[in-house]
């Protein structure tokens, strides 16, 4: 135990005394990412374009990912840890828009500023937030789909874990574009878990069910929509004489639209990420800061704008996909 | 001999307390067949679709993937042990069989299910192995395994799914050979196999005789450790399998497939009336238990009833047919 000590002790002291250790004289920042779990394939990807942001790969940030496990305990003792090791700032997608609140304020009160990012947390002290707003998902999803029927017929609603932040809210986007359509009748709406195989099942009982009367499928995530494609597969239907969405752009999501097979909006991870480090950054470093991510400029014809940095929330607009983007978003994830 | 004391008493005034507990025998021997019938009837009456073909060619189908996993708890839940790690094999399986039999260089269907196959009986064989070898509580073994496994499965792809799977591959979950889906084909093979083991083999009776005695069991010269090894072996390759499936299903191994699918497995063979304290059940008991937990989810999805009832009625059987086998005990 001793010499492993001492071998690990020369080796830093080596490291410190090489001439381009000493001589960088750039700050670096200890900052810490504290997502709600990494098990599905979004997070996955947010954390990918994060350790691919300009200023971690160059050294500048030193970033240590947080798993949540889908815990609000977890996340809240992980916050703890990165107030007693002295973190710089820290990035956080809540598992819980109010459990997160009191993580966020300890943080505050030690002087560690937090930037949100895609799940929004109930808190004042946040010092700003970048993520998409699911409500207007929602909506887009239900338009697409009741516009693919023509404005009349049925539809089946398949939902989020109940009470979650991204259910209540596309859910809320699914019945505003509903609500301007008299002749579309909701025949069912129920949780399917985000899960894919849950979706399924769910699916295949409603097509007994209402044998021929879905005429379309709002999927509030592209797993869901996924599994109810499967669905009307098994039914010997084809997955184009009923319209589902879904949301998110997950990969096989992005194959099945450029089968026909469904419509789907991507929620852009990287610009979730990447963006919020950027702000992140620019509360820790003052205005100096100058963004380093693309979505500055890939939005900014979409109404995004960086502006001194400060803004309490940033709005990362959503971005339909289609045959025509599908393969370029695709060949994005490849890399 | 006589179980029945009072059925010795002839008289006109005790038959009728005799056929009383006639019938509560029988309840407590078919009363899991019976609670199966008296639900159907009550679905069809409420649902016009339920006695459809189609719908039972769902049910059959939704049932077939916990239905294969209950096989091999049965056999474990025998020997008085516990297998909480399926669903983490079912992952770690379909996803290595997944990267086989995807994109262009997909090999041929069978490399990829002998790959998964091969997987879960291998992880089987650590949790057998410490169980039996080192006599670590099943629990405990299990439990690790459950973590263990679900870890490999995101370190195999990086968390991500893998999508893209060969149609011969596919054909495992959505193919149909004569009217019945490849997976309820898989399902009753399975059955029929494992019953015959079960029943018919020294294996199968030293299965029951590990759980119900172990001690005279070992008297009696059978290798319980052996045994009990492989009733670990069969549930990880049976994991394995009801993996397959569901990866061909979905098109798509997803590393967080078959969270908590070992509680549905356990309510299975719970509901079917074998016992948690070892040596007492049958595979037929657990296929019941099965149908019974799907026939509950379709009927209430074709009801259009919450899910959330869906949870407490599941519940409440499981529980209902704990008390049926407690009472059971009480009379043998």
């Amino acid at each position: 135990m001793r010499i492993l000590k001492l071998a690990v002790l020369s080796v830093a002291l080596a490291a410190l005394a090489t001439p381009q250790f000493a001589a960088a004289q750039q700050k670096t920042y200890k900052i810490g990412a504290a997502v709600y779990g990494l098990k599905g394939e979004f997070m996955q990807l947010w954390v990918n374009a994060l350790k691919d942001h300009p200023a971690v790969r160059d050294g500048t940030v030193k970033l240590t990912v947080f798993d949540g496990k889908y815990d609000a305990l977890t996340q809240n003792n992980q916050f703890d840890t990165m107030v007693t090791q002295k973190f710089d700032g820290i990035l956080f997608v809540p598992i819980d828009i109010q459990a997160g609140a009191e993580a966020v304020e300890k943080a505050a009160a030690a002087k560690i500023p937090v930037v949100g990012s895609n799940t929004r947390v109930n808190s004042a002290k946040l010092a700003s937030y970048v993520g998409s707003d699911d409500a207007v998902a929602g909506e887009m999803e239900a338009e697409s789909v009741i516009k693919a029927i023509g404005g009349k017929g049925n539809v089946v609603i398949i939902e989020g874990p109940i009470g979650q932040s991204a259910q209540i809210e596309r859910r809320k986007g699914n019945q505003a574009a509903l609500a301007k359509y008299k002749d579309v009748k909701v025949l069912e709406m129920k949780t399917a878990n985000w899960s894919r195989a849950e979706s399924l099942s769910l699916m295949e009982n409603w097509l007994t069910a209402h044998s021929g009367k879905i005429n379309g499928i709002i999927g509030q995530n592209d797993e869901m929509a996924l599994g109810a494609i499967e669905a009307v597969k098994a039914k010997g239907l084809v997955p184009k004489a009923i319209p589902t969405a879904g949301i998110d752009g997950v990969s096989d999501a992005i194959k099945a639209v450029k089968a026909g097979d469904m419509v789907s909006i991507l929620q852009d991870a990287q610009g979730q990420a990447q963006g919020g480090l950027d702000v992140l950054l620019r509360q820790i470093e003052g205005p100096s800061y100058k963004p380093r991510a693309a979505l500055w400029t890939d939005y900014a014809s979409a109404g995004l704008n960086w502006g001194d940095g400060t803004a309490k929330q940033y709005n990362v607009p959503w971005t339909p996909i289609t045959t025509q983007n599908a393969d370029a978003l695709l060949a994005k994830r490849a890399k | 001999m006589n179980p029945h004391p009072t059925m010795t008493a002839a008289s006109t005034g005790a038959a009728a307390p005799a056929a009383r507990l006639r019938w509560r025998h029988l309840l407590a021997d078919y009363g899991i067949v019976l609670a199966f019938i008296v639900l159907c009837i009550a679905l069809s009456v409420a649902d016009e679709n339920f006695l459809s073909w189609g719908n039972w060619v769902n049910i059959l189908r939704q049932t077939s993937i916990n239905g294969i996993l209950a096989i091999g708890m049965t056999y474990v839940i025998l020997t008085k042990g516990i297998d909480l790690s399926v669903g983490s094999l079912l992952a770690v399986s379909g996803i290595v069989a997944a990267s086989l039999v995807t994109g262009e260089t997909a090999h041929t269907p069978m490399l990829g299910i002998a790959a998964g196959l091969a997987v879960g009986a291998a992880l089987g064989a650590v949790n057998g192995g410490l169980i039996a070898g080192l006599s670590v509580a099943p629990f405990v073994v299990t439990l690790g395994m459950l973590s263990v496994a679900r870890g490999l499965t995101f370190i195999y792809n990086d968390g991500m799914p893998i999508a893209a799977l060969s149609p011969g591959f596919r054909s495992i979950g959505q193919g149909m050979a004569a009217g019945i889906p490849v997976p309820v084909i898989i399902l009753a093979a399975t059955f029929f196999v494992f019953w015959f083991v079960l029943k018919y083999t020294t294996f199968g009776r030293a299965v029951y005789a590990v759980g119900g005695n172990e001690k005279s069991a070992k008297t009696s010269g059978i290798n319980t450790a052996r045994v009990t090894f492989f009733v670990y072996v069969i549930s990880g390759a049976l994991s394995a399998l009801a993996g397959l499936i569901l990866a061909a299903r979905t098109t798509s191994a997803l590393p967080q497939a078959g969270v908590a699918y070992e509680l549905d497995a356990i309510a299975a063979v719970v509901i079917g009336g074998t016992s948690l304290s070892g040596g007492v059940g049958t595979l037929t008991g657990t296929l019941v238990g099965a149908l019974i937990i799907g026939v509950i989810n379709n009927g209430l999805d074709l009801l259009g009833v919450s899910s959330y009832y869906q949870q407490v009625i599941k519940g409440a059987i499981i529980v209902a047919a704990v008390l049926l086998d407690v009472s059971r005990k009480k009379q043998a």
